[in-house]
């Protein structure tokens, strides 16, 4: 996914006068936005990480394209670049706003709930006028339309969604300028109304609306698992300092807690490694005083999980010929494919560039949904000057191609040596969480 | 197996190596219908991984694949060896190892991936010596280019290591940063000596490249990369498939067929492993199966047409078999421990004897320090020398620390008697004959090797060093080139500057069995760029047709 963002100095912004003058929702496409606005609005969708859904993979930026797979089909991301025919481009900041907050388009038809719109209520005037102006002003163009999403009955009918929007219910909006809140409030605007946590940690009900009773106990997403962020000590994060918790934001890994791959990779590689540090301060803060919620599966803090394994010696002196592709047991694959970076012992590298797979709270979580799809499709992060860089094992790989059963052997044998225990995973588990990564064109 | 009457595409390649595969890539991306034969099977890297771990004699480079009987390649560089026999005064220094497997023997090189100079497709016209190619520099730059980004060769900054080969781009990958040995190895050659070491281009990623990772610095790129940071062919393999080319693993070709008028390659036929034989049809062909069998096939499909051999009017086919025989010797540095071992296995090169007016008497050569693990050796010293114990340990320690290996590529040179053919009285399960190699050293090679002693003895001495160990005669560099030899004139060449056979106008052979004269560095980065401009030949034409 393409780069869009720079990192912006809020601390500029906060100082600046200029969004304070303008009065709410005045702004227009065709006047030149001031520079201060424009950076504020380009720093608005960073921490909105509108790109993340807004790009194909190996699309052009919000160009749209991407496909979400829902419980009711595949949601199609839209283009939100500024051309007139294919974008938003004869939108008005009002039509944007709409969009934005309310989940209504320009043609008055209803967004699925896959846009945050939920989330998005909550911003400010202010900053959703920067945030138009940005698009509008600083967003490259793109003159082509992606598919159109179509979903099974009964959201195929849009109308649908105006009772969903009755259930769903939104927030009012914040007030004031969003740069001068204090660090608490601060932190829980970043976190509802712009980097929208919550649209994939917390779980939803039969009507796919968040539960505000499990805010941020974790849900399961594409494959993955976006995991318990309360402060429960045994379910959640409760055990991480928030010092912990900027350095997760901001380079994706700490050593011996977790690090970043699949979607929460793509939210820190294109959202959260730009935000300043005094609102990752911000972020961290709020998140850590989340209530706790316990977890029906997670009873010990996935953390700290597991030890360095001093292995048996597993050479035999037998060597198979070129054509033997027989499948190998756990013990073997993880020597042939992940021993030369992790380690026999599991340790990883000293830098932790490859991580340790003990007190890691992925091979940790007695759910094992993100190893394998960690596995599958392998760690792709640039945060800074670091890239980190993991290949994945599914059928694409040039690395290594495993199959549905080489890599439950694998899972099974990394929980079971390192991590929380053999999980009994089978090739059929692999197989629909295979199914479920993303199509690369 | 794909049932016969499947078996016809726009171009059938054989062999699925890097020329191979890059070519049917290339190709598949354009539309063009490929069919790729490849005599050894499908393989993988996690059953190598595991193959290098059990395997007791490391260094063995062919010792992690057992090969398939009906696509057998040479074991270890024995004599004798039982399938690539030699002959003649330096027949221990051609035994050449290569793989016969999909992706082909870039499974297990070191991933040097050097541009040759423009002097050396000049050897002819510039120092009298050997053969022009019937291409130049020039004409090879774009492929070179090309070649570099589809492996992802890393390298250094033209303006501060010219390394001689002009360069319109810059290398795609950063050079590797220098392991402790080869910095006090450098610091050593650049203070006491006039010489200067450079840094090896690397098909190596420094950085993730092509989705697979940044080199770890296992130290075992030959016999196997454990992580995917060196290219190798297989790469390419996957890319081609990926864009729509066919791959038949297990298809041993046997007979080349042309039309009435002895003009064009109307199809080949394959043996499967049980020995049914397969025609594949195609307008054109391009044999691009190493060095060696590259030439075995042309002979093998001799018949009442062609009775010495596919495109071998010249009778030069087989012929002109060069290396870069070389020189190779490990001592105990006297001076501070240098810790070989840790990072790629050869990354850093003297070049100060690769071109110079010299080269009218003499061949031009690359010295190698390799950076590998040494406990091997040291141990088979230590012990050697009695020690037991303690002692025993503290000395393997001490000299695993301290030795320093040095190997040198001399060129060869094309000579008409280095010959290959086949063998009279060796057959593999399928029948057809080994291959066979007569090598004798050029005079000028065994002056460059000459040469090169010279330079290692003032460097062990430059380095206190002892306990010399000289790999007795010369040391084979698995190299082989010129048996299908370039040039502008059919009587004494196979294919021309576009490496067309001059024999048939639809056969093209892609493999450094072209090679004119053997170049000054290793050959798979020209391997590949050959490759490539046969198929933006091939593409052009098609497109025409």
């Amino acid at each position: 996914m393409p780069d869009v963002t720079r990192k912006i100095l809020w601390s500029v912004l906060a100082a600046g006068t200029a969004l304070t003058c303008l009065s709410p929702l005045s702004a227009r496409a065709d006047e030149q936005p001031s520079a201060d606005l424009l950076a504020r609005g380009e720093y608005i969708a960073t921490a909105g990480d509108c790109v993340a859904c807004h790009t194909a993979p190996g699309g052009r930026p919000f160009a749209g394209g991407l496909r979400i797979s829902t419980p009711m089909g595949d949601v199609i991301t839209t283009n939100i670049t500024p051309d007139p025919e294919h974008g938003i481009g004869r939108y008005t900041e009002e039509d944007f706003e709409k969009s934005l907050r309310h989940g209504i388009r320009r043609d008055g038809s209803r967004l699925y709930p896959a846009m945050p719109y939920v989330s998005y209520s909550g911003m400010t005037d202010g900053d959703v006028q920067a945030l138009y102006a940005w698009f509008m002003h600083d967003v490259k163009p793109v003159a082509e339309s992606p598919p159109v999403t179509e979903l099974n009955f009964p959201a195929s009918l849009r109308i649908t969604m105006a009772a969903w929007n009755l259930v769903a219910g939104a927030v009012p909006p914040e007030t004031g300028d969003s740069a001068t809140f204090d660090k608490l409030r601060r932190g829980k605007y970043l976190a509802n109304a712009l980097a929208h946590c919550s649209t994939c940690h917390t779980p939803r009900n039969m009507m796919l609306s968040e539960k505000e009773d499990s805010y941020l106990a974790g849900a399961p997403l594409l494959g993955w698992y976006a995991p318990n962020i309360t402060s429960s000590k045994t379910a959640g994060i409760g055990n991480w300092s928030e010092d912990n918790l900027v350095q997760y934001l901001q380079t994706g890994h700490v050593d011996g807690l977790s690090q970043a791959a699949g979607p929460m990779g793509e939210a820190v590689e294109h959202s959260t490694s730009h935000l300043t540090d005094a609102d990752l301060h911000a972020l961290a803060a709020y998140i850590l005083q989340v209530p706790a919620k316990d977890d029906a599966v997670e009873h010990s803090p996935r953390e700290q999980v597991g030890k360095a394994v001093d292995t048996p010696d597993i050479r035999t002196g037998v060597l198979t010929r070129i054509d033997s592709l027989d499948e190998m047991d756990g013990a073997h694959i993880y020597d042939g494919n992940c021993a030369a970076c992790h380690g026999s012992d599991g340790a990883g590298t000293s830098d932790h560039y490859a991580p340790s797979l003990f007190h890691n709270s992925v091979v940790g979580s007695a759910r094992p949904d993100n190893l394998i799809m960690a596995i599958l499709s392998g760690v792709d992060r640039t945060t800074g000057t670091l890239h980190v860089h993991m290949p994945g094992f599914d059928g694409n790989s040039d690395v290594q191609r495993l199959s549905d059963a080489e890599i439950a052997s694998l899972v099974n044998y990394v929980t079971a040596t390192f991590g929380s225990g053999d999980h009994g995973v089978t090739a059929e588990q692999v197989g629909k969480m295979r199914a479920q990564l993303p199509k690369t064109p | 197996m794909p049932s016969d009457q499947d078996l016809s595409a726009d171009v059938v390649i054989v062999g699925s190596g890097v020329a191979g595969s890059s070519i049917a890539n290339e190709l598949a991306r354009a539309g063009i219908s490929v069919i790729v034969l490849e005599a050894g099977p499908r393989v993988d890297r996690q059953h190598f991984v595991e193959n290098f771990r059990n395997l007791e004699n490391k260094p063995s480079y062919q010792g992690p694949f057992p090969a398939v009987p009906w696509a057998r390649h040479p074991p270890d560089q024995v004599t004798p060896n039982d399938y690539l026999h030699t002959t003649g005064p330096d027949a221990e220094a051609y035994q050449q190892v290569y793989l016969r497997m999909m992706g082909g023997t870039t499974w297990h090189w070191a991933g040097c991936a050097w541009r040759y100079l423009p002097s050396d497709f000049e050897l002819k016209t510039r120092y009298g010596q050997g053969r022009d190619w019937a291409l130049k520099y020039d004409d090879l730059e774009p492929f070179y280019y090309q070649a570099e980004v589809m492996m992802g060769v890393c390298g250094p900054d033209p303006a501060r290591e010219d390394l001689g080969s002009p360069r319109r781009q810059p290398y795609p990958m950063e050079a590797l940063p220098i392991s402790y040995a080869a910095q006090q190895f450098r610091k050593l050659i650049s203070e006491k000596t006039p010489y200067r070491v450079v840094h090896e281009p690397q098909a190596r990623n420094t950085r993730p490249y092509d989705n697979r990772p940044t080199c770890e610095g296992h130290n075992n790129c030959m016999p196997i990369c454990p992580i995917g940071a060196m290219y190798n062919g297989s790469y390419s393999v996957y890319h081609a498939e990926a864009a729509g080319a066919k791959f038949v693993p297990n298809a041993v070709v046997y007979r080349i067929e042309r039309d009435s008028a002895n003009k064009r390659v109307t199809a080949v036929h394959y043996y499967d492993p049980d020995k049914g034989s397969h025609r594949v049809t195609g307008k054109y062909f391009v044999i691009a199966a190493h060095c060696i069998e590259t030439a075995k096939l042309m002979l093998v499909s001799a018949d009442e047409q062609s009775p010495a051999g596919i495109a071998n009017s010249s009778g030069h086919v087989g012929r002109n078999m060069m290396d870069h025989t070389g020189v190779q010797v490990s001592f105990i540095s006297g001076d501070k421990a240098l810790w070989p071992g840790r990072g790629p296995l050869e990354t850093n090169v003297i070049d100060n004897f690769r071109d110079g007016d010299w080269r009218n008497e003499r061949g031009a050569y690359l010295v190698h320090m390799v950076d590998d693990n040494q406990v091997d050796l040291a141990t088979q010293l230590a012990i050697s020398k009695g020690y037991v114990g303690r002692e025993l340990e503290e000395q393997i320690r001490y000299l695993a620390s301290h030795t320093v290996r040095l190997f040198s590529h001399n060129e060869g040179l094309a000579d008409p008697e280095n010959r290959l053919t086949l063998s009279a009285t060796h057959k593999d399960m399928l029948g057809i004959p080994h291959p066979e190699v007569y090598y004798k050293l050029p005079e000028y090679t065994v002056k460059s090797c000459e040469h090169t002693r010279g330079l290692f003895r003032d460097l062990i001495g430059l380095m206190h060093g002892t306990d010399e160990q000289w790999t007795p005669g010369y040391f084979p560099q698995d190299h082989p080139a010129g048996s299908t030899i370039m040039g502008t004139d059919p009587k004494d060449s196979v294919v021309d500057g576009f490496c067309r056979t001059h024999d048939h106008e639809n056969l093209f052979i892609a493999s450094s069995s072209v090679f004119s004269s053997v170049g000054t560095g290793n050959i798979t980065l020209t391997v590949a760029a050959l490759a490539l401009r046969v198929a933006d030949t091939l593409k052009k034409e098609l497109a025409h047709a």
